[in-house]
């Protein structure tokens, strides 16, 4: 491997075996829209079930994916699988559920959100729904009753917005149980030991740039515990190795299309395609690992996309380092 | 959400517009529009989309002006925004030329500096330099403003106005933050508005508060509760900050008001159009079907719908089902055999497997006819459900390489705008 004393920031350290990735309570799944983080979620939240941990997989999105996903024919209300559940947090019903605890006077949080001025003043003010979301999902983790929680972040801007928001709120509120509440959500995100960010790239310039900004903001400034990236979606190569230069002698020859097989300009043309395409995902692996100086799991593009439980399973493994 | 005073829908008063074709093509962006909006989900291609639009507009011969978000390096630097800047930078004219634009066209880049336009905000409407530092001052303001989510909605309508008081432009293309909650960046402007009209906010707004701590007494029950709420929670020193906060804005929310029902006058009248960018990925689908409802809900004129990335067939030849037929493999292997020959281009002579590489021709072939196939399939509700609502349908081949260079953009354009699909891949076939 590499000389360590030319190691700098930038390139890969030798580092100790990797951690496994579930043997920790928290697991955040964050990645720009269009990445397939949902999927990762699901698929990681089969595999632990599959293990025997008590999983729940929490979505953020104004829509509910997971239990789709996972399991199309479970009935709403019950696991979709053994020791496997999904909930999706609305912003607005966790903000009530707080309130409702901190007040302990049942009904007066729902008469206050039905408030059109609080409405109007919820609508304008940015950061509540992230600072909630969170804290559902701290008092998720106290409540016990599961081992592990991964949470599809949003995909709104940067992930670190999501995560930095607790600190945020901490030093906006100067007193009363929001700057304390705030303070334990802002510990559990970055707590070492229980929880790990897990960002979700594609390996293309815009998201492996962005992908590389937040891990080295993450070292730098916020301080949540990250690990190693997912690469979601790279292509395998399209023709043997014993003949890679498959689409350059399909261009050199001439041959029409019959009843049966396309022509070979245009079987030149598919495979030149796909060797572009598998060229471009290589080289932006590579800038990934070079640039967020962490392992990168690669996933692989599914040609049809991920249509259901077994694609997960498969995603997961791979994810996992398991057997396929 | 539905907005208070909803025109009619966009599609609606289209098809009834006298002689007007029951789909305007995306020609007519460049031509009778002042603003185009490209709104859609994170990843399909807005960035590039909008900065195509624009460049294809300047290729018409319109000054045109393209705000980007978020573009990737390459692209910002084939615009020429090497360095972060909030200010529009106009292409030099060399560079014009070399990207095709006659003369008489323009084309100005920026960046959209999100901390520094809601900035700009609070100095254009301050009464006077004290209560303006008083909002920079405020920790409130500073986290809103700055790291919290949100700011960038505001400043992006904001931005767009400015621009469009000025008359040396044809054209503005404005690119949206990726946004989770669809509209956002559109509802920004009335949200605050009617933030400073609610009666919890004109009670923080009394004067009186700030000194006195049961004061809201007074005030009826709701907010009296609400209030009490609010302080239990965040303590007092949050609401005599939010007080002091709002307070200040107060002063300068005539303006503010003004402006936000300038900007709404100017997103959802005729001289503005959506388009709809998504790509094949079923939730990408899902997400700009439901975008398309909201759009048309709150009135805005959505005019096209852009599929970028979409896996096409690299000829006018049918697409090939089921398995490669055996037969049609042994003319294969014979062309490629005796190209090899030919070319002694073999790894070592007689090493080349014509067999395996016709086989191996044939089966990504046949898979990526397949992934074609899927494309279609999985984007076609889609593209029904735009174009019953008026709008123009147009497919982005998904590129070889990545496309955020200039190449890259004048394929995007060559797409949305060369209208005859077939062109385009004879085009692609060409190269």
């Amino acid at each position: 491997m590499s000389n360590p004393r030319l190691s700098g920031p930038s390139s890969p350290r030798s580092q100790p075996p990797l951690r496994d990735l579930l043997d920790r309570h928290l697991v955040i799944v964050t990645g720009k829209g269009g990445t397939g983080k949902t999927s990762v979620a699901a698929a990681l939240g089969l595999r632990a079930a599959a293990r025997g941990l008590r999983v729940c997989v929490v979505e953020t999105g104004l829509d509910e994916h997971v239990p789709r996903l996972v399991a199309p024919d479970s009935t709403p209300g019950t696991p979709l699988r053994p020791g496997l559940e999904s909930l999706r947090i609305d912003p607005y019903e966790a903000l009530a559920e707080y309130l409702t605890l901190q007040l302990g006077v049942p009904g007066l949080a729902t008469r206050v959100l039905r408030n059109e001025g609080f409405r109007k003043l919820l609508d304008a003010a940015p950061g509540w729904r992230e600072l909630v979301t969170l804290g559902k999902v701290w008092h998720l983790r106290e409540q016990g009753e599961f081992d592990l929680l991964l949470v599809d972040a949003p995909a709104t801007g940067h992930g670190l917005t999501f995560l930095d928001v607790p600190r945020v709120v901490g030093s906006a509120v100067r007193a009363g149980p929001l700057r304390r509440h705030a303070g334990w959500v802002e510990e559990m995100v970055r707590d070492p030991q229980n929880t790990v960010l897990l960002p979700v790239a594609l390996a293309e310039e815009l998201p492996a740039r962005e992908t590389a900004e937040l891990v080295t903001r993450l070292r730098e400034d916020v301080g949540v515990p990250v690990d190693r990236v997912v690469a979601n979606a790279v292509a395998s190569p399209p023709f043997p190795e014993s003949v890679a230069d498959l689409d350059v002698r399909l261009g050199r020859i001439d041959l029409p299309a019959s009843d049966t097989r396309p022509s070979s300009r245009t079987l030149a043309g598919c495979a030149a395609h796909l060797r572009s395409r598998y060229e471009l995902n290589r080289a932006y692996l590579e800038h990934l690992r070079e640039w967020t100086a962490l392992p990168t799991i690669e996933l692989p593009l599914l040609p049809e996309g991920v249509t259901g439980p077994a694609d997960l399973d498969l995603l997961g493994r791979r994810l996992l380092g398991e057997a396929t | 959400m539905s907005r208070a005073h909803s025109p009619q829908p966009a599609g609606a008063a289209r098809a009834q517009a006298p002689g007007a074709s029951p789909e305007a093509g995306p020609e007519a962006l460049l031509r009778d529009r002042r603003i185009v909006v490209t709104v859609g989900s994170g990843g399909v291609g807005k960035t590039t989309l909008a900065a195509a639009i624009a460049l294809s507009a300047a290729r018409e011969g319109r000054r045109a002006l393209v705000i980007t978000i978020d573009p990737a390096k390459r692209l910002a630097d084939a615009l020429g925004l090497g360095a972060l800047s909030g200010e529009p930078r106009a292409l030099p004219a060399d560079r014009l030329a070399e990207m095709g634009v006659p003369a008489g066209g323009g084309l100005e880049a920026m960046m959209l500096d999100m901390k520094r336009t809601f900035d700009d905000l609070v100095r254009r409407f301050s009464p006077d330099p004290a209560a303006q530092e008083r909002i920079f001052a405020n920790p409130i303001y500073q986290h809103v403003s700055d790291a919290l989510a949100g700011s960038a909605e505001y400043s992006a309508m904001e931005k767009v106005f400015e621009l469009s008081q000025r008359e040396d432009l044809d054209l503005i293309v404005l690119d949206t933050p990726p946004s989770k909650h669809a509209l956002d960046f559109l509802e920004a402007p009335e949200r605050l508005v009617g933030l400073l009209d609610s009666r919890v906010v004109q009670v923080l707004l009394h004067p009186a508060f700030a000194g006195a701590r049961f004061g809201f007494r007074v005030f009826q029950r709701g907010v009296q509760q609400v209030l009490r709420v609010i302080e239990r929670v965040s303590g007092l020193g949050f609401l005599e900050d939010l007080s002091e906060f709002l307070l200040a804005f107060e002063a300068m929310s005539e303006g503010f008001r003004e402006r936000a029902r300038q900007v709404e006058a100017l997103l959802f009248g005729p001289q503005t159009a959506f388009v709809l960018a998504a790509g094949p990925a079923r939730e990408s689908v899902a997400h700009a079907t439901r975008f398309l409802t909201r759009l048309e809900e709150t009135g805005a004129d959505v005019a096209g719908l852009v599929l970028n990335r979409m896996r096409t067939w690299p000829s006018s030849e049918p697409l090939p089902e089921g398995e490669p037929d055996p037969a049609a493999r042994a003319d294969l292997a014979e062309a490629l055999a005796n190209d090899a020959n030919r070319t002694g281009d073999a790894p070592a002579a007689g090493d080349f497997d014509a067999e395996a590489a016709a086989d191996a021709a044939l089966t990504l072939a046949y898979g990526y006819a397949s992934m074609v196939r899927r494309d279609e399939r999985e984007t076609a509700p889609l593209r029904d459900r735009a174009q019953r609502a008026g709008c123009f349908v147009r497919r982005v081949a998904e590129l070889p390489r990545d496309v955020h260079d200039l190449e890259g953009l004048d394929r995007v354009a060559a797409y949305v705008f060369a209208g005859d699909p077939e062109r385009v891949s004879d085009e692609e076939r060409a190269r």
